[in-house]
């Protein structure tokens, strides 16, 4: 229909258009998030071709890439000068917060990948 | 008060205005409260020790029950070999001739705890044996557990409630029960661990702070390492994000909080062997997976709505995003359940859910005494006053709502309902019950005094000291009742009273019923002096000294730790219970004529086999009373056992009027051989089962493939040597 299509297409401006507004930092950030879960999609199709054997390995690479996704969102909420609640946050120590998270996450998976 | 000045030179030098020359000798009301605080959270550490200590006082410093001697065997094997042993081990002295891989199957936290505590104390020349380091890691846990109390109530209420928590928990008999000195048991840690990860993840959704998420992700890795109960966290915790975000208290520190703690949490609860893929496989940790992606997808939601600022397009979106979101969500989750690659609720869990399945389905899980329903005897005993301070922590909580009180109360409440479905999970409720109980004390308790320090006339309030102009204005303002202070003081005596008789019955409760060792007896003799039965331990050092060192010995599940332990000899089956066709095996043999069990133990290699009988000393929970569980748990897999035919009219009896069945099976021999001469009551004829209370029906046993090789000095443990088979000719 061509009302949806329109609709659709008005969508995807504004949303474009908002999404330009957002500060370089905070994009950077959201192109992290998107890299990150676009390499456990690939690792998730690879499994699919090649069978799960190590399950473990497949599962320390998936969770690896969804694991930081996930802190680098986290980042992105505490840095991001429009929230209210993290306003006294300094983003220093957001970010050594995240480092530290993200090493962790990353000792663990390296037990863990066999 | 005149050593402040001595003891502290620094602020008089450094700060001088700020202490007026007339007040330096005296502590200010914030050090003061810090001293009173600090003080009471020292005696209260000091007390959660002690009150777990009567058994060791009465007895000796020995490991309780069954569970605990496994625990025990393992970290014996931990400090001599090293980790990596422990970690790799399998063993071959249980379940022979299967064995057991003991590092895969069991949960290394409670035993890495104690031999790191070990290594700790040998280090700074403590040479202390590790039996000890294991009898009083519970109670030492138990104390950790009252400090982690107090800060958690200090994050839901304030640091008063925080005070009563602890106090509260330290002696709560439901928590006691399982972590005595002596109790050397998983649940003594992992109490610990459940109230450390809960109160870091409330600090974390208090905070939205990465680094307190990952402190909680660490408590949860602890939490898994001690205990199969994490199972509870796992499902608790989406199950409060879930509440937050159908109530609409959702913000972003919970989105920080609960990401980080489960993905972290989960990758290391996977380091866990025994743990393994359970995270990502069994439906029990579904909710948790669920709500991870129901939060993502939440989040977005709220991001897009804020940047589009629009309304209708934002709908437009919300309507396509949701119709694909929930299609690959159910679709996901019904391949899944389908194919059978997430594993449904394993009987253990699913028998909570459904409290009758067990019964019909699993005898096994049935049989345990502790996954009983609970009675109401059972909870007036392990809370008595926190029964009814409850519900009015609980009004308390809903009158001042917010992140952290609606955790304690979801916590509370479904705490709770297992408790009531199964005893052992009293445990699991006792902290939330003595949480929500101290706000109720601690808010009543400050109302009361705020009363009665209404009149600014004479300095003599009770409670902290507050300055007098305050005062001065709050009684201008309440002046509204007569006798309100007099109301207030006898409501605060009360109260005193009520905590005064809590403090008396846990003592009594703790000395009475908690501190039995289980495998040294006591009762009373004929003159009121003490008399120890120490049979077991007797037995299981007969068997260590005598027999052959791989020797086989059968037994019945209960005591297969123990003999493994104390006795050093492969057993059978032990309390470990992993493979049913094996217990059932020795279930069959315990139940059938003699030489229909002589060919079941010939094959299974057994040399020794152990029966525990009570009928000299009246000590009731002996084999013959468990002897209708071996039948049922043989039964289940040998259809050749039936339940029926050793009962009469339904009724389980041994005296003359028993199943022909009964009064032949192999369990009747052992147990009663011999037994027909002796007399155990005055009055009784021989032969009296003092258990039972009746005369046995078969008093002539004689036994053709076994002969009795031990018999305790009070009868309680016996052991029987197998022959080997006749020459042919």
């Amino acid at each position: 229909m061509a009302k949806g299509t329109n609709d659709a297409q008005l969508l995807v401006q504004s949303l474009r258009k908002a999404y330009a507004a957002t500060p370089t930092s905070l994009k950077i950030i959201d192109l992290y998030v998107v890299y990150a879960v676009a390499t456990a999609l690939i690792q998730v199709a690879y499994m699919a071709m090649v069978g799960s054997f190590p399950f473990n390995s497949f599962l320390s690479g998936v969770l690896s890439c969804v694991g930081t996704a996930v802190l680098a969102v986290c980042l992105r909420i505490q840095v991001n000068k429009d929230n209210k609640e993290f306003k006294d946050l300094p983003p220093e120590r957001a970010f050594a917060d995240f480092v530290l998270c993200n090493l962790v996450l990353h000792l663990v998976i390296m037990n863990f990948l066999g | 008060m005149g050593a402040t000045s001595v003891a502290s030179p620094a602020p008089l030098n450094s700060a001088p205005s700020s202490f007026p020359s007339l007040k330096a000798l005296k502590f200010t009301t914030k050090q003061q409260e810090l001293l009173i605080r600090v003080s009471a959270l020292a005696l209260i550490y000091v007390l959660a020790f002690v009150v777990r200590l009567f058994s060791v006082l009465r007895y000796e410093s020995m490991i309780h029950e069954f569970d605990p001697y496994f625990n025990y065997r393992t970290t014996l094997f931990l400090t001599k070999n090293g980790f990596s042993e422990f970690w790799n081990w399998f063993d071959s002295e249980s379940w022979y001739p299967l064995g057991r891989i003991i590092g895969g199957t069991l949960y290394p936290g409670l035993m890495v705890t104690a031999a790191l505590i070990h290594r700790i104390l040998h280090f700074f020349s403590f040479a202390v044996h590790i039996r000890e380091v294991c009898v009083l890691t519970a109670p030492f846990f138990a104390s950790n557990t009252t400090l982690v109390a107090y800060f958690f109530g200090k994050e839901i209420w304030d640091s008063g409630a925080g005070l009563v928590a602890a106090a509260l928990i330290a002696i709560c008999p439901g928590y006691i029960s399982r972590s005595v000195a002596g109790s050397y048991d998983n649940e003594g840690v992992a109490i610990f661990a459940l109230l450390l990860t809960f109160y870091l993840f409330v600090k974390a959704v208090n905070t939205g702070s990465l680094a307190w998420s990952l402190a909680s992700a660490f408590g949860y890795f602890y939490m898994v390492s001690a205990w199969g109960g994490y199972v509870f966290i796992i499902n608790l915790v989406p199950l409060y994000v879930l509440v937050l975000l159908v109530t609409g208290r959702y913000s972003m520190r919970l989105y920080v909080a609960y990401n980080c703690m489960y993905v972290v949490g989960m990758l290391l609860a996977m380091q866990i062997r025994f743990v393994g893929f359970q995270h990502v496989q069994s439906g029990e940790h579904m909710a948790a997976m669920g709500v991870f992606f129901l939060l993502q997808v939440f989040y977005f939601l709220d991001w897009v709505k804020y940047i589009l600022n629009d309304i209708k397009l934002f709908h437009s979106f919300l309507r396509i995003t949701l119709t694909c979101a929930i299609t690959v969500g159910v679709l996901a989750l019904s391949i899944g359940t389908a194919s059978g690659y997430i594993s449904p609720w394993t009987g253990r869990f699913y028998s909570l859910l459904d409290p009758t399945y067990a019964k019909d389905h699993i005898p096994i899980i049935a049989s345990v005494s502790e996954h009983q329903p609970t009675a109401w005897s059972s909870f007036m005993f392990d809370f008595h006053i926190l029964l009814f301070l409850f519900p009015a922590g609980l009004y308390f909580c809903f009158k001042r709502l917010s992140d952290a009180t609606i955790f304690v109360v979801m916590y509370g409440l479904t705490s709770m309902y297992f408790a009531g479905v199964m005893v052992r999970l009293i445990l699991v409720a006792a902290p939330a019950m003595c949480l929500v109980s101290s706000i109720a004390v601690s808010a009543t308790v400050k109302n009361l005094s705020s009363l009665v320090r209404a009149k600014s006339k004479s300095p003599q309030g009770s409670g902290k000291p507050l300055s007098g102009s305050k005062a001065a204005a709050k009684a201008s303002a309440d002046q509204s009742l007569p006798f309100q202070k007099n109301g207030a003081i006898a409501l605060l005596l009360g109260a005193l009273y009520l905590l005064c008789r809590y403090a008396i019955h846990c003592t009594w409760v703790t000395s009475e019923a908690y501190s039995s060792p289980s495998i040294v007896l006591a009762a009373r003799g004929h003159g009121g002096g003490r008399v120890i039965f120490d049979d077991y331990r007797e037995a299981y050092y007969w068997l260590r000294q005598n027999t052959p060192p791989d020797a086989k010995v059968m037994s019945w599940w209960d005591y297969g730790y123990q003999i493994t332990a104390m006795g050093n000899r492969t057993v059978i089956v032990d309390n470990n219970t992993w493979n049913n066709t094996h217990i059932a095996t020795v279930g069959r043999a315990m139940s059938s004529y003699e030489h229909e069990a002589y060919e079941i133990m010939l094959s299974l290699d057994v040399n020794y086999v152990l029966v525990v009988f009570g009928g000299v000393t009246g000590y009731s929970s002996d084999d013959i009373n468990k002897f209708l569980w071996m039948v049922r748990i043989g039964g289940g897999v040998f259809p050749v056992i039936k339940e029926p035919d050793y009962l009469v009219n339904g009724e389980f009896r041994v005296d003359k009027g028993a199943a022909p069945k009964m009064l032949n099976c192999l369990m009747y021999k052992l147990c009663y051989y011999r037994f027909g001469e002796m007399t155990t009551e005055y009055g009784k004829p021989p032969g009296y089962d003092r258990v039972r209370g009746v005369e046995i029906g078969n008093k002539d046993i004689k036994l053709e493939y076994l002969e009795e090789a031990f018999t305790t000095s009070n009868w309680i443990v016996r052991i029987y040597k197998v022959k080997p088979p006749k020459n042919r000719w």
